[in-house]
């Protein structure tokens, strides 16, 4: 009888063996931790010829209260302090006026998803959309939606998601957000290997100017639907340009997470695909730690990475 | 696992028993925005990018009922309606986080959470956040719904042939769809063990003398299918050549643990996982014992 193993096969033994996925794969699977800091280039847009990216991880105990309440005021100066630290600039006008000029028709892209509850909280939105105004875009030139955002008016795009992680996709913070921009967004959810494509859509592509992850309470559990037991304060805010460098920090924090939560190895399942291709075939970003500069800011009580 | 045709909402709304069941106040929580239902139709309008999971069961359609009261968490009461107990009992294993407690067929509490499942139904009611008051509302409302079902239904016959004794608490899955699987363990980024809406599949953790191991017994329609997936399973994940007549010995893996397969009839017994082979033989022989009765 012939063999029925194909070429393109992945099994869990490639990610026992380290073999599926690169250093994400052995995130999942136990294989050592990455060690991030490899970019030495200070926060230049991602290009494949130069594929080096920072992100910027930010984080404040006071940014959570009682009752898990959202401090807004902390939320905006925790966001200021990133985007400054991101730009290089002293002052955050400044700052912001490297990613949105007044001309510009700006989509803010938060995620909203009312059944599962976590969504990009309000005043992480408010923040970015304040200083966004203050750019001097005017507000009705500024869209802050989730579903029906008007992507072909917009000239530029902040994308600001929540982290969870998705009984689908494996991972959902900024490439899944855009999700809604396809037509028919079930073709990439399950397999979801080609997520990536959404960000070259003639509508979609290179409008991206900066992605502010909303990390304050991530989700780490199995879902679909909440369990209150898998969502844990974080209290971070996450900045940077690469939407790929994103997923693969934020999918090293919540692995981390589930290993600590069952104190044995959890991994993420299904392996979230779409973050090697979006690095190695649509070349949106890298997925590779020596190539990311994480610079982290502030408390780092388990900061998990 | 077959597909019904499930009525309009208007009519399910009209006609559901277990909403005439539930009260318009509990403790000062009043219903809300307008009851809800929702079908295998548009159950995305309600749960985008997780319906998914409810679709890969013979799900009928959900029940949302919303209770509010000021300066307090409301709360949300799904009833999903299944078209079988069994897979009533599955979705209830989807996630088992939580506390057990004794409330209709099997249910669990977590932080402001209930799930548990009676005949062909599974309930859960969430509050936004925990407080004592809601945690005893949402108890009242679950015991309200258990009451008004009247008989339990049986859980999977598949289940009944996994051995009790070393199965690790809250670890069994009950499923039939690579989507299923794919959120609870990622064997491959193929279907390799052809599953489908007609395979029924039980998965558990084991701990027999100190070792651990995973099971996944599947039951296909057929022989034929049984013995097709037993080939694929051998040749894409043992990586060893298959004979439709032959039996492969267990394999050490790369985690020097050890993984295998056996067939009785339209069953696959597979251990996967195993960190000593005598637990998976174990297993293998335990089940293929109680298969053939």
């Amino acid at each position: 009888m012939k063999k029925r193993r194909a070429g393109k096969t992945v099994t869990r033994r490639d990610f026992i063996k380290g073999a599926a996925m690169g250093t994400l794969g052995m995130a999942l699977y136990g294989k050592g931790r990455p060690v991030f800091a490899g970019a030495k280039a200070g926060a230049v847009p991602f290009a494949a010829e130069n594929p080096q990216s920072v992100v910027v991880l930010i984080r404040n105990v006071k940014a959570i209260g009682a009752g898990d309440k959202v401090d807004a005021a902390v939320v905006q100066d925790m966001i200021d302090t990133a985007v400054k630290q991101f730009s290089g600039e002293a002052d955050a006008a400044k700052a912001w006026a490297k990613y949105v000029r007044a001309d510009d028709t700006v989509g803010v892209k938060f995620t909203r998803c009312d059944w599962m509850r976590v969504h990009t909280d309000q005043a992480v939105i408010d923040a970015v959309v304040k200083r966004v105004g203050e750019a001097g875009v005017v507000p009705d030139k500024i869209y802050a939606q989730d579903g029906g955002l008007p992507i072909a008016k917009c000239t530029a795009l902040i994308n600001v998601p929540s982290v969870k992680v998705h009984t689908l996709t494996g991972i959902a913070v900024s490439m899944k957000n855009y999700i809604n921009f396809a037509p028919a967004p079930s073709k990439y959810h399950s397999p979801s290997t080609n997520l990536g494509e959404i960000f070259l859509m003639p509508d979609v592509k290179g409008k991206t100017r900066l992605i502010v992850v909303d990390i304050l309470r991530p989700y780490f559990g199995p879902g679909p639907q909440i369990n209150p037991l898998h969502r844990w304060n974080y209290y971070g805010i996450m900045v940077s340009n690469d939407p790929v460098a994103v997923e693969s920090v934020c999918l090293n924090i919540c692995q981390a997470k589930r290993n600590l939560f069952k104190g044995e190895a959890w991994p993420i399942t299904p392996p979230p695909e779409f973050i090697a291709a979006a690095d190695k075939t649509y070349k949106l970003g890298t997925s590779d730690p020596t190539k990311i500069r994480l610079i982290k800011l502030g408390w780092d009580k388990d900061i998990l990475i | 696992m077959g597909q019904t045709q499930v009525p309009d909402s208007g009519k399910i709304l009209a006609a559901f028993p277990l909403r005439q069941a539930l009260p318009s106040e509990a403790s000062g929580w009043k219903t809300g925005r307008e009851d809800q239902v929702f079908s295998r139709d548009n159950i995305f309008d309600y749960m985008d990018g997780g319906g998914e999971i409810y679709l890969a069961y013979d799900f009928q359609f959900v029940f949302v009922r919303e209770y509010v009261r000021d300066d307090a968490p409301s709360i949300v009461t799904e009833i999903y309606q299944m078209s079988s107990s069994q897979d009533a009992f599955g979705v209830f294993t989807h996630d088992t986080d939580g506390d057990e407690v004794d409330l209709g067929q099997g249910a669990i509490y977590a932080a402001g959470l209930l799930r548990f499942w009676k005949d062909k139904v599974f309930v859960r009611i969430l509050a936004d956040s925990e407080t004592p008051e809601a945690k005893a509302v949402i108890m009242e409302l679950g015991t309200t719904i258990v009451r008004a079902i009247s008989r339990d239904g049986d859980k999977p016959a598949l289940v009944k042939f996994l051995p009790i004794d070393g199965l690790k608490p809250k670890s069994l899955r009950y499923f039939h769809t690579l989507i299923s699987l794919n959120a609870h363990y990622y064997l491959a980024n193929v279907n390799i063990l052809s599953l489908s809406p007609e395979t029924r599949v039980a998965m558990a953790r084991y701990v027999k003398d100190g070792s651990e191991a995973r099971l996944l017994l599947v039951e296909y329609p057929t022989v034929e299918r049984a013995v097709d997936a037993n080939g694929r399973f051998v040749e894409m994940f043992l990586l060893e050549r298959f004979e439709a007549d032959g039996k492969v010995p267990p394999k050490k893996l790369e985690d020097g643990k050890f993984a295998g397969v056996a067939r009785s009839g339209k069953h696959l017994i597979i251990v996967i996982e195993a960190e000593k082979k005598s637990v998976l033989d174990w297993l293998t022989k335990t089940i293929s014992q109680n298969l053939e009765g």
